[in-house]
């Protein structure tokens, strides 16, 4: 079933076009990668979903109703979370706050306690610096705080934003696999931007390449990762 | 996962959390009851002896220009969000409070609930303005509103211009009453306010706007609603103004042009609460105080008091950013996460390394 649906989508900075007609579906349960180069739009789709940035044309359907024009908050009322790029952390919170924060629309403080147990056995280091300040974390834990963040909001689908930008690799390998784990035990879907696109298609099932503010490639991540235009362009020649 | 290089640490166990739970309740507490003891002082202030009749009317003014300042906090230390024109809401409270009373004799207390009133109506219809603009851009806005309001009061006839409105002594529930009674009725108005702020800073609203605050976001993409809780705080922080330009226009009985198409109130109110720290509840209060009693102190060099105000001014956001205040509580707050600190570890007693053997054996034989 599709759970996600975007039909020519074209939005754009004043004077600047980033997209110009992105189409594609995200299956219920899924879990998509996003690719393209700097620039080619990746992050402003994720943005148009989550209502962050409004579209100039196209419609977006989620579960079947129309979406175009919400705000964020509406969104996220809706069981759509956006993770920004960049740990967008709250630093004067401890990392536990942070945590409930991500719980802000929820009503059921027992699922609450739930989750934020949940998300603390996902990365064991943020139980470990429970109580410390957001600001005081390492670039990577403060990107698993912006994630564990998103997961407290149970959303449906999770949007996340280069969650492997500036990490070292063996907690890219965490990350990814903590991903997967979430996407198979709550059957949350999960839309991937990644500028690594090896790793993005090693761990999704399915991906969309975007160039200049379209979809210019689609498949299965397997087929993609052997498809010649992909492994010449992202990653990187001989594959 | 490696995370061993800096020790690994256990998070607290209940009985930890709930002493430090505890504590945090106890120090709550201490702070409001320190704030009820400030107020008892000042309700203790009249009856001290040389205390003269215009006393309670300069202290009733000072209180005023911490209400003022109070509103302006609200932004500026809950939002992030400068305003440069709150002087136009102190002047709509006061000509609302003015004109109610000069065409249709109203109560003073209804006065100043109604210039609180429409000073935040039109805070909320600016606010949904303003809030589209940023950082600077804001600041510039709200001081374009700040000219427009005086440019109103100048010319439009109902307001009557450099001639100004005058009025009647002041009655409230019927009594009429003197500057003592006025300073009562100012130190009402103004423990409401100091506990309305008290509460909201800790509600979910307060929540919302320093999450927002910290970061935009992060605040948004959890389902903090932007628009709804700034042009929110635009609405509470203009209605707080308008309430203290009510009770500056009804303590005078005088309400004219000249002195509120001034761009000087909205500045004076703003470093109010920026010297002297807007993210506290006592920031405004001193800040204010500080800035309505200045030209007190200089007496007979008090025009020279624009100069010190702009120097202590630029003093205080070089070397201490966050306001007067937050430097006299660094070493109290830092007292209490000591104490914090402290609970946390209590739990961790049977863990404490044991005394080294030659010390055991010293204080057997000794």
């Amino acid at each position: 079933m599709t759970l996600l649906s975007l039909q020519s989508l074209h939005a754009g900075y004043g004077a600047v076009r980033a997209l110009h007609g992105v189409s594609f579906d995200v299956a219920e349960g899924a879990m998509v990668a996003l690719l393209g180069v700097n620039g080619a739009g990746k992050s402003t789709t994720l943005k148009v979903i989550s209502g962050m940035v409004r579209p100039t044309s196209g419609t977006i359907r989620f579960e079947g109703k129309a979406l175009e024009g919400r705000t964020p908050n509406q969104m996220v009322r809706m069981g759509v979370a956006h993770v920004p790029e960049g740990r967008k952390v709250f630093k004067d919170l401890a990392v536990f706050e942070n945590l409930r924060m991500g719980a802000y629309t929820r009503k059921d403080s027992a699922g609450v306690k739930q989750d934020l147990a949940m998300v603390l056995d996902l990365f064991p280091r943020l139980r470990e610096r429970a109580k410390q300040l957001g600001g005081n974390l390492s670039g990577g834990e403060q990107q698993m705080l912006a994630i564990g963040r998103g997961l407290m909001a149970r959303p449906k689908l999770l949007l996340l934003d280069e969650p492997s930008l500036g990490m070292a690799p063996n907690l890219v390998a965490d990350i990814f696999s903590a991903l997967r784990r979430i996407n198979q035990e709550l059957r949350m879907t999960m839309l991937i931007v990644e500028q690594n696109a090896h790793v993005a298609l090693k761990n999704t099932t399915y991906g969309y390449v975007l160039q200049v503010g379209k979809v210019a490639l689609s498949g299965a991540s397997e087929q993609l990762r052997r498809n010649k235009e992909v492994v010449e362009s992202y990653l990187g020649g001989q594959g | 996962m490696a995370g061993n290089e800096e020790g690994v640490r256990p998070t607290g166990t209940g009985r930890s959390e709930a002493a430090i739970a505890r504590l945090k309740r106890s120090f709550a507490a201490q702070n409001f009851v320190l704030v009820v003891l400030f107020f008892l002082l000042l309700f203790m202030m009249p009856f001290a002896p040389g205390f003269k009749g215009w006393m309670a009317g300069q202290a009733a003014l000072v209180i005023i220009y911490i209400m003022a300042a109070q509103g302006v906090s609200i932004l500026t230390g809950y939002t992030g969000l400068v305003s440069v024109g709150h002087g136009g809401f102190l002047a709509i409270g006061a000509y609302t409070a003015a004109l109610l009373t000069k065409y249709f004799a109203i109560d003073l207390a209804l006065g100043v609930l109604a210039g609180g009133a429409m000073a935040g109506f039109v805070g909320m219809v600016m606010g949904l303005i303003f809030l589209r603009l940023a950082g600077p851009f804001m600041a510039i806005g709200t001081l374009g509103f700040a000219f427009f309001v005086g440019a109103v009061v100048n010319n439009v006839p109902l307001f009557e211009g450099r001639d100004g409105i005058s009025l009647a002594p002041n009655r409230i529930f019927g009594m009429q009453i003197d500057d003592v009674g006025f300073y009562y009725v100012c130190l009402g108005f103004f423990a409401l306010v100091t506990l309305f702020v008290f509460s909201l800073v800790r509600s979910g609203v307060g929540r919302a706007l320093k999450a927002l605050r910290d970061s935009e976001k992060a605040a948004q993409s959890s389902g903090v609603n932007r628009l709804f809780y700034r042009t929110l705080a635009f609405t509470i922080s203009a209605t707080i103004t308008g309430a203290a330009g009510a009770l500056n226009g009804l303590i005078a009985h005088y309400v004219s042009a000249e002195v509120y198409s001034d761009i000087w109130y909205s500045v004076d109110i703003l470093v109010a609460a920026v010297v002297g720290g807007s993210a506290m509840l006592m920031g405004p209060i001193v800040g204010g105080a500080f800035v309505a009693l200045l030209p007190f102190f200089l007496e007979t060099l008090a025009d020279f008091s624009f100069i010190l105000k702009g120097v202590v001014l630029i003093a205080v956001l070089m070397f201490a950013p966050a306001g007067i205040c937050e430097v006299i509580a660094r070493p109290f707050r830092a007292y209490r996460r000591r104490r914090l600190e402290r609970a946390a570890q209590g739990e961790r007693g049977p863990e404490r390394p044991a005394p080294p053997v030659a010390m055991v054996r010293k204080e057997a034989n000794p």
